[in-house]
């Protein structure tokens, strides 16, 4: 049996295992046809055996459901577009299939991306594969379980403000936010274009690395991404001279940025790197700024569910987080003549960019815990407040456009944590090899 | 203090999440106002005025089928959306 084929099947049957437990996970929405796939698992072993597979053969993939995949169901995990097929493929999607990259199934997300925990999904949250009570962490929910259950090799999940760092903290995987314009969005169902990103999960760094590398570039359907490339063979070199900053950031839960210091120390003794703290003085503004450009946005890009050219009436049947955005956007759309919402974020917006980009003057990367507090239990009465500590961390680097990577630093109370790895715009191939050293120190320890 | 599952809102618990909404972004706002700007210029900046927009690529067959059998209501090679019925 070829390797592809050999893959697929263990996939299918931990996924298996895992719904005769009464859907524990919920980690898929929908799953392509076994016959199907198999039949093209046999097809991509047949180019391995000629030599002629693409750079993606034998890996199993996933997908969140706000990606374009022709014929799959893309519903946002959404009443909106329940049975949405989709009718064209997304470019990383495109770049997948002519890697040979095997895809799965469409997985389990927040609806249209509107969540931190995984727990608005229409469908059922996702839980989290550690500890089963515990949310899994969101928007990409689906991605980061199914990956951490080895239910696929890689996943595609999107990060407009932490949807992808977040839950593969939580879940204990590796989780890419590229820089912004770096991977191509066309496909993407957004939630808010000008911080939306696709990008990869996986077990590994260089999983993940591999992903990134034939997804990243120019793409002419999407207009604002930009040239670019990362090579592999950079990503497993050890930095020998490294400057890296440690995020003077409160973090109320001290065993959290105790295991990163910790973390950070051996892995920079070890090497022989500098550190440094680095202060951001705008940052504790950076929630205030991101949730007015995400309500409007959403409120502008949801206009088109309206029903007559497909799925549902958005208004009438999403859920309360989505309808929370879409009315607050309509609320600021309305008052905005002041500027005191959308205008005054995007300016402070730009503040925050500057502060940042004078960050990476003097350090290489910037270090700090992906979130700021350990997961609560699925269904748990919570402030909004509350929620938006989630992204405290990880929507910053959405404001100012640069790169970041979610690595698994260790446990607390047996919850898996994360460790983000920031740096500037386009330096996505230095992130990899920060984070590829860390890995390999960590792993060794 | 809420719970963020997913369920279906009544027309009264719409109107609580609007006030939410309303509270929500009034104290961004307020956050925001407090921060000296130090130059007041357009936050749109354009490089070129126009964009690339390369050769675009041809649809096929699949796509026609797949777009009408998303739609709900739909005549042999249209989709109909009749006056008023959406609103």
């Amino acid at each position: 049996m070829g390797i592809t084929k050999e893959r697929l099947i263990h996939c299918l049957s931990e996924i298996a295992k895992n719904e005769q437990k009464g859907k524990k996970i919920n980690a898929f929405l929908h799953l392509r046809d076994e016959k199907e796939v198999l039949k093209e698992a046999e097809e991509i072993d047949k180019k391995i055996k000629s030599g002629k597979a693409g750079k993606l053969a034998g890996k199993i993939i996933s997908v969140k459901s706000n990606i374009n995949v022709r014929g799959m169901i893309a519903s946002c995990a959404s009443k909106t577009l329940e049975n949405y097929k989709a009718s064209y493929d997304a470019t990383v999607i495109e770049k997948i299939k002519k890697e040979d990259g095997l895809i799965i199934g469409m997985t389990n997300m927040d609806e249209f991306a509107c969540g931190w925990s995984g727990e608005t999904s229409a469908f059922g949250p996702t839980r989290n594969p550690v500890q089963t009570d515990l949310v899994a962490g969101g928007s990409s929910s689906g991605s980061a379980a199914s990956v951490a259950l080895g239910f696929c090799d890689l996943s595609l999940g999107s990060d407009t403000g932490g949807s992808i760092r977040v839950p593969s903290s939580h879940c204990g995987v590796v989780g890419i936010k590229p820089s912004y314009a770096s991977v191509s969005r066309y496909g993407l169902i957004d939630m808010c274009m000008s911080l939306d990103q696709i990008g990869p999960l996986a077990s590994n760094v260089k999983d993940a690395a591999l992903l990134l590398s034939l997804i990243y570039g120019r793409d002419e359907k999407d207009s604002i991404s930009q040239k670019g490339k990362i090579r592999i063979s950079e990503v497993q070199k050890i930095p020998k001279k490294l400057k890296v900053g440690i995020l003077d950031f409160p973090v109320s839960d001290k065993r959290i940025q105790g295991l990163v210091d910790e973390k950070v120390k051996e892995t920079s003794e070890k090497y022989g790197w500098d550190i440094g703290k680095v202060k951001i003085p705008l940052l504790d503004l950076a929630i205030a700024t991101y949730y007015p450009i995400v309500y409007v946005e959403f409120f502008s890009a949801t206009r088109r569910f309206d029903g007559r050219r497909y799925g549902n009436k958005i208004d009438e049947v999403a859920g309360p987080e989505v309808l929370r955005r879409i009315m607050g956007g309509s609320e600021i759309s309305k008052a905005e003549y002041g500027g005191r919402y959308y205008n005054r974020a995007l300016k402070v917006r730009e503040l925050l960019q500057e502060e940042f980009s004078k960050v990476f003057k003097d350090f290489d990367c910037v270090i700090c815990p992906t979130v700021p507090k350990l997961p609560h239990k699925i269904g748990s009465q919570i402030t909004s407040e509350e929620m938006f500590q989630y992204d405290s961390l990880t929507c910053p680097i959405n404001i100012v456009g640069n790169c970041a990577i979610s690595i698994p630093a260790g446990k607390i109370d047996g919850v898996p944590l994360g460790m983000q790895i920031i740096c500037d715009k386009f330096q996505d191939e230095k992130m990899l090899q920060i984070a590829n050293a860390f890995e390999k120190s960590l792993n060794s320890a | 203090m809420t719970d963020f599952l997913f369920h279906s809102l009544s027309e009264k618990e719409k109107e609580g999440v609007k006030k939410e909404a309303k509270k929500i972004i009034d104290s961004f706002s307020e956050k925001l106002l407090k921060v000296k700007i130090p130059k007041d210029e357009p936050v749109i900046k354009r490089k070129d005025f126009e964009r690339e927009e390369g050769n675009g690529t041809e649809t096929d067959e699949v796509l026609k089928e797949l777009i009408l059998e998303n739609a709900p209501n739909k005549n042999k090679d249209f989709i109909i959306a009749e006056k008023k019925k959406w609103e």
